[in-house]
């Protein structure tokens, strides 16, 4: 456990060391403040759930994918790279930890990276005042279901960069990967077939996010993101394994 | 300390490693030598269990290296080949990361790292941003890594590599100081390095070792006829003559003539290369001549073979072996 804080420490300090982190939060945070702003100036005077403020905004999500295709980017590609890979997996770590250490890191900056949007929220509250009671449940919700699509889609990414030596790959491989499962509900239109369809709904992030933002908790859904995340860990261990046997 | 049982890695396209087996004792400095891509690497990584042998065993202290991966990496010192390092780090600050990553208590941490920057010469860089370090810094702070958790085996990967002279030096004097301690297993294309550091040398080429001894006893075994230098001044066809007659010359050559000569006498500073029945030394009988004839005599050295031409037979050969295989 120690080890992986060791390293998860690294990574987050490695992050802020870079000027790449600083450019994905500025331009997270202001395509975020459009996706709040947008929905509550159009529906100005009528009656809509605050859920659907910030995560029923299609360019969030967007937004979301792309912020972790760039995060998870460098985590193994670019240690592969410049060879300081060799040196974290000679230490006496298993190739479990530092698999963990970076994920966990990359979560945690994730965990950064969206936390100040919960200050729109706060925002509107102060500045609102006339405005009927404020419902929290639905913006806990939000954020549950955002962490836990972040959670598995970094696993995803995570994988997918320790595929690699190269960022600019593992980053447009990591953003196709994401986008598919993100988006697979509008390909429920082009499949025959009831059951294929159904098949689609449940899988479908959109689908999830629209129950998670009005408030209702779903546990599928929970297990869903979080059994892919475990599964896209274990890969991404083996991957790193498979260099002493290639 | 370290025994390595016919070992083989095999990649998809060739074998790096094949066959090889040898045993390196406690407190030895042991150096791999071999021209680029005779798999020097690839055994190293394998030595540091970065990679798994194909067939075969490592084994240090009679456990399996890769059944025990863990402790036996508590155990080694691992420098890979160009020292990578993370370049947005500070010098103390990467110190400090490996030090606790390798499970270094923390109050023996600072006390370790002090020391290890004071044995490196990293002192006065210890604030400094890693990538903008000079390519020697570099190598030495990749040195002072694998030194911190004190271990028992210290694995190099051309340590010396990309360095200047100077640091090369340095470089190398600090490995000398560390065989004291330490059993130092270390790759290197450079022959010099091994001829330098190791007290003995395994020789490798595609992916076989070709030849182990001291680098001393390597070089014997291959010297064939010795030859010895002689610089003299006398009327040139009597020397020639005389010195065909010492006993174990078999042939006397001349090389090309010197301007100047002696005050005294009319004779020619000239240089005569006399090869000689192996293990015979001809030199008292050749100063005896000069002495009896009063003929000066400004030069009298055996010339031995170094490890570069002992290196260029053995790769060569084995090379050519390869190709009627």
């Amino acid at each position: 456990m120690t080890n992986i804080i060791i390293l998860l420490k690294r990574q987050l300090r490695a992050y802020f060391h870079t000027p790449i982190a600083y450019v994905v939060m500025v331009v997270f945070l202001v395509v975020s403040g459009l996706s709040f702003c947008r929905p509550l100036v159009q529906h100005l005077g009528e009656q809509i759930g605050i859920g659907q403020l910030l995560f029923s905004a299609p360019y969030f999500w967007v937004a979301v994918l792309a912020a972790i295709a760039l995060i998870t980017m460098p985590l193994f590609a670019e240690e592969r790279r410049t060879g300081t890979l060799e040196m974290l997996l000679t230490a006496p770590v298993t190739d479990l930890q530092v698999v963990l250490g970076k994920y966990a890191g990359a979560l945690v900056f994730f965990l950064l990276l969206t936390m100040p949007t919960a200050a729109y929220f706060i925002l509107l509250k102060v500045l609102a005042s006339g405005m009927a009671t404020l419902d929290f449940a639905p913006i806990v919700t939000g954020y549950l279901i955002l962490w836990l699509i972040g959670s598995c889609f970094i696993a995803i990414g995570v994988f997918v960069s320790a595929l690699t030596r190269s960022q600019v790959v593992a980053a447009i491989g990591c953003f196709i990967a994401v986008s598919i499962l993100f988006f697979m509900d509008t390909a429920r239109l082009a499949l025959p077939g009831a059951a294929a369809q159904e098949v689609l709904a449940y899988l479908s992030s959109t689908q999830h996010i629209r129950d998670f933002a009005q408030g209702i908790v779903d546990t599928r859904p929970i297990v869903l993101y979080l059994s892919l995340a475990v599964f896209f860990v274990f890969a991404t261990v083996k991957v790193i394994e498979a260099r002493q046997w290639k | 300390m370290i025994k390595v049982e016919h070992v083989t890695k095999r990649f998809a396209s060739a074998k790096a490693v094949d066959n090889i087996s040898f045993e390196v004792l406690r407190g030895e400095i042991v150096g791999f030598l071999g021209p680029n891509g005779a798999g020097k690497t690839t055994l190293m990584r394998l030595l540091a269990t970065y990679l798994a042998p194909t067939q075969g065993r490592i084994l240090i202290d009679g456990r399996d290296v890769f059944l025990h991966s863990l402790d036996a990496r508590r155990r080694i010192g691992y420098l890979p080949e160009n020292a990578p390092l993370y370049p947005e780090m500070r010098v103390d600050e990467y110190l400090s990361f490996r030090a606790k990553l390798k499970g270094m208590p923390r109050r023996k941490c600072r006390e370790r790292m002090e020391e290890m920057k004071v044995l490196c010469g990293l002192k006065d860089v210890e604030r400094r941003i890693i990538g903008q370090l000079s390519k020697g810094y570099g190598q030495r702070l990749a040195l002072a890594d694998s030194l911190i958790h004190s271990p028992e085996l210290l694995i190099l990967d051309e340590p010396t590599l990309g360095l200047d002279p100077n640091q090369i030096r340095a470089v190398r004097e600090l490995i000398r100081t560390l065989g004291r301690r330490f059993t130092v297993v270390l790759a290197t294309h450079s022959l010099a390095e091994a001829e330098a550091i190791c007290q003995r040398v395994f020789i490798m080429n595609h992916g076989r070792i070709v030849a182990s001894d001291s680098p001393e006893r390597l070089m014997l075994q291959l010297q064939g006829n010795a030859s010895v230098a002689v610089e003299i001044a006398g009327p040139p066809d009597e020397v020639a003559e005389r010195l065909r007659r010492v006993s174990g010359v078999l042939r006397v050559l001349p090389v090309e003539p010197e301007i100047g000569g002696p005050e005294s006498g009319s004779a020619q500073w000239r240089r005569y290369r006399l090869e000689c029945q192996p293990g015979a030394d001809i030199r008292p009988a050749v100063f005896g001549i000069a002495a009896a004839q009063g003929w000066p005599l400004r030069e009298l050295s055996r010339e031995t073979l170094d490890l570069e031409d002992v290196f260029i037979k053995l790769t060569a050969s084995a090379g050519r072996g390869q190709v009627h295989d």
